[in-house]
């Protein structure tokens, strides 16, 4: 290569291509951060009300204490009474509970549709959609759990026959797939 | 810098907690701050969001094992809190995320702590467009000049894959601002 450029005459600054490429970079990152300057500006123009950040301390502060609840000691005689009162309801509750044990347990088929729906809607399940589609079986999902209506095969014959010209077109040979 | 497993150590015991705690709050408050209101954009939801913050990483310090770093372990519950907040305010209203991303940027106008120029608020609007991770990768890359392994730590993503979140965000940035 070498032998061939010189036989042509052409010849390069000493070191040339040793520091071609480190060259080659700043220029590449000087042409994108002149760009960004030009493009996008580095501040955003958010700003703080005055002092905010040297009372954010004491306002935590507060709002921790606040959360935390008081231990308040009972008083020797209270506690009597509240024992006593706990042991007379646990009474009357167990006797209430044997008679009536013969309530109905709650099953997933005794809930309302709409009960489920109103689940769904105010919590928060934290699944994103390409989430559920893993833990869902394609083969499982038939077309009538994602749409409302069925579509009746008739219509789907008046679809074809509106907007496909030659209805034949759709025979597609093995190649052709 | 903190010396941050003395800090750590501190922070789970009794009698040094709140002097520990406020040492922790004063480091970080302000990095926080700019994290969370670069995703909800208003003062007063980023102080209600970066309070809360601050109070579970208080209430959680007990759980914290030291698998990361604290700063990243804060500046994940940050993201997370920011992010859960705008999902709430979104259901609320009533509205997708997307409407929620327009409404947002369209209030700033309006906004007595914003005090952007046309261009500012036009790259507002432009970030509003982004999908959740790669407008979380932007902010983070060009206005935090963050590492990316630090925000790989962070979101939890490969540095290759914040690589080209950010390269595409900022590709999708500059269009839009171009576009008139």
């Amino acid at each position: 290569m070498n032998k061939k450029n010189n036989k042509e005459g052409f010849n390069t600054p000493e070191g040339y291509f040793e520091d071609f490429s480190d060259r080659l970079m700043d220029r590449i990152s000087n042409s994108e951060s002149d760009q960004k300057e030009t493009l996008l500006p580095k501040s955003d123009g958010f700003r703080v009300p005055d002092g905010y950040f040297d009372s954010l301390n004491q306002g935590i502060q507060d709002k921790i204490n606040k959360d935390t609840p008081k231990v308040i000691a009972l008083h020797r005689r209270r506690k009597f009474y509240y024992y006593a009162a706990a042991a007379v309801a646990a009474i009357v509750l167990l006797t209430i509970g044997i008679r009536t044990n013969s309530s109905v347990e709650p099953t997933f088929e005794g809930l309302a549709k709409t009960e489920i729906e109103e689940y769904f809607e105010y919590n928060d399940l934290g699944l994103s959609t390409y989430e559920i589609a893993e833990v869902i079986p394609v083969d499982e999902l038939e077309i009538s759990d994602i749409m409302d209506d069925e579509i009746e095969e008739e219509n789907i014959i008046d679809y074809l026959d509106d907007s496909i010209e030659n209805i034949d077109e759709l025979n597609l040979t093995d190649y052709e797939y | 810098m903190i010396a941050e497993e003395s800090l750590i150590k501190e922070l789970k015991q009794l009698e040094t907690q709140a002097k520990a705690f406020e040492v922790l709050v004063n480091t970080y408050k302000e990095r926080l701050y700019w994290h969370i209101r670069r995703i909800v954009l208003n003062h007063d939801d980023t102080d209600d969001v970066l309070q809360n913050t601050f109070i579970k990483v208080y209430k959680n310090i007990n759980g914290f094992k030291g698998e990361s770093k604290l700063y990243s372990w804060m500046y994940r519950i940050a993201t997370n809190e920011a992010l859960t907040f705008l999902k709430q305010k979104s259901k609320k209203l009533g509205i997708g995320n997307s409407e929620l991303q327009e409404k947002m940027v369209s209030n700033l106008q309006a906004d007595v702590y914003f005090e952007g120029d046309e261009i500012q608020l036009k790259l507002q609007k432009a970030i509003a467009t982004l999908p959740e991770k790669q407008k979380l990768v932007f902010n983070m890359k060009y206005y935090q000049e963050m590492k990316y392994e630090e925000i790989s730590e962070i979101l939890n993503t490969s540095v290759g894959g914040l690589k080209a979140s950010y390269h595409l965000a900022v590709k999708k940035v500059e269009s839009y601002l171009k576009g008139g």
